[in-house]
């Protein structure tokens, strides 16, 4: 079987889902995302450990008429898992998250995780959210298609490799051109 | 979030059918209020003084720097009438947190001042894309230290 990098699951979202609005947690996803899309208007974030799920889900009610996938770090969405409960409770059908499954804390050196998370589990078990772990990048473009949304796949990486990309994003450079990517117009303040 | 003097305006945003969200904790709200932002939405969080503390770190690293105007409604506890010790270390850092981060706190102490105060705020926010807390004091009563 190939290896899975960070990398490649992020190129088989932008690739799969080409219109969807993206959000990234900071680190290695957000380099992982630049790189994919070709610094791409997404959403990436810069710092804020914890919240892109739940930044995910507010740009998800905010244009429910378009398809939003989030890209987490595995520490990242344990720093923020209560979110999980807030996505089964109110079910944006038009929410993807794909965490990168590596059970390390990336960007500040890899420290192991406690304790694998099972995030596909979790998501299953609350009802809602429809929870896969997913080891191959065929099986991770077909459940991007097919799985009922709210999804949460959790992409197993054998590799992880750094991206290549600074995640040291400008943000006021993302926010116009991810709010313009939004909504057709330019971002709150201009 | 829960708060006791919360509720009242949590009713009345009820019976305008505003869309509202009960998530889990105070950092959350404001992860989810930046999405809602930066998308062209046009949140309000609301909160209690005492979890302005789990809120601090998606204001300063998400709100403020990718100045997404979050317009914040803090419940003062630790103030006038308090009687848990617990509640008084935050209630006392409130004003000065938001300060620390560049977020101007506006104190309401009378209904009278209420709309002139909240008006600016929301411009702040959505106009300049500045964060703005509105800090609702024990005087407007509605509190625990009146229950």
């Amino acid at each position: 079987m190939a290896a899975v990098r960070p990398a490649d699951i992020a190129a088989a979202i932008v690739q799969t889902l080409p219109g969807a609005l993206c959000v990234s947690s900071l680190g290695t996803a957000t380099s992982a995302l630049r790189s994919a899309s070709g610094d791409g208007p997404h959403l990436y974030l810069g710092a804020s450990m914890g919240s892109a799920l739940a930044a995910a889900m507010g740009v998800a009610e905010a244009v429910p008429g378009r398809l939003v996938v989030t890209l987490l770090g595995d520490g990242e969405l344990l720093m923020g898992a209560s979110t999980l409960w807030s996505v089964a409770a109110y079910r944006p059908s038009n929410l993807i998250a794909v965490v990168l499954s590596d059970n390390a804390y990336g960007i500040t050196g890899r420290q192991p995780l406690s304790s694998p998370p099972r995030f596909a589990d979790v998501a299953q078990s609350l009802g809602g959210i429809a929870g896969l772990r997913v080891q191959d990048d065929e099986q991770l473009r077909t459940a991007l298609i097919q799985l009922p949304r709210p999804s949460l796949i959790e992409a197993e990486v054998t590799d992880a490799a750094w991206p290549g990309p600074l995640p040291f994003v400008d943000p006021a450079v993302v926010r116009l051109a991810f709010t313009a990517n939004a909504t057709g117009v330019n971002g709150p303040g201009s | 979030m829960p708060d006791t003097r919360l509720q009242g305006i949590l009713r009345a945003l009820a019976g305008h059918r505003v869309r509202m969200r009960s998530l889990t904790r105070e950092e959350e709200c404001v992860g989810y209020a930046a999405g809602q932002r930066i998308a062209g939405g046009r949140p309000v969080v609301l909160m209690q003084s005492s979890g302005l503390g789990n809120a601090l770190n998606a204001l300063g690293s998400l709100a403020v720097p990718y100045r997404l105007g979050i317009p914040l409604v803090v419940s003062m506890r630790g103030t006038l009438g308090e009687a848990n010790p617990s509640q008084i270390p935050m209630g006392r850092a409130t004003v000065p947190l938001l300060g620390a981060l560049g977020i101007q706190a506006f104190s309401l102490r009378s209904a009278a001042a209420v709309r002139q105060a909240t008006d600016g705020a929301l411009t702040l926010a959505y106009d300049a894309g500045e964060c703005a807390a509105l800090v609702l004091e024990a005087e407007l009563g509605g509190g625990r230290e009146t229950s």
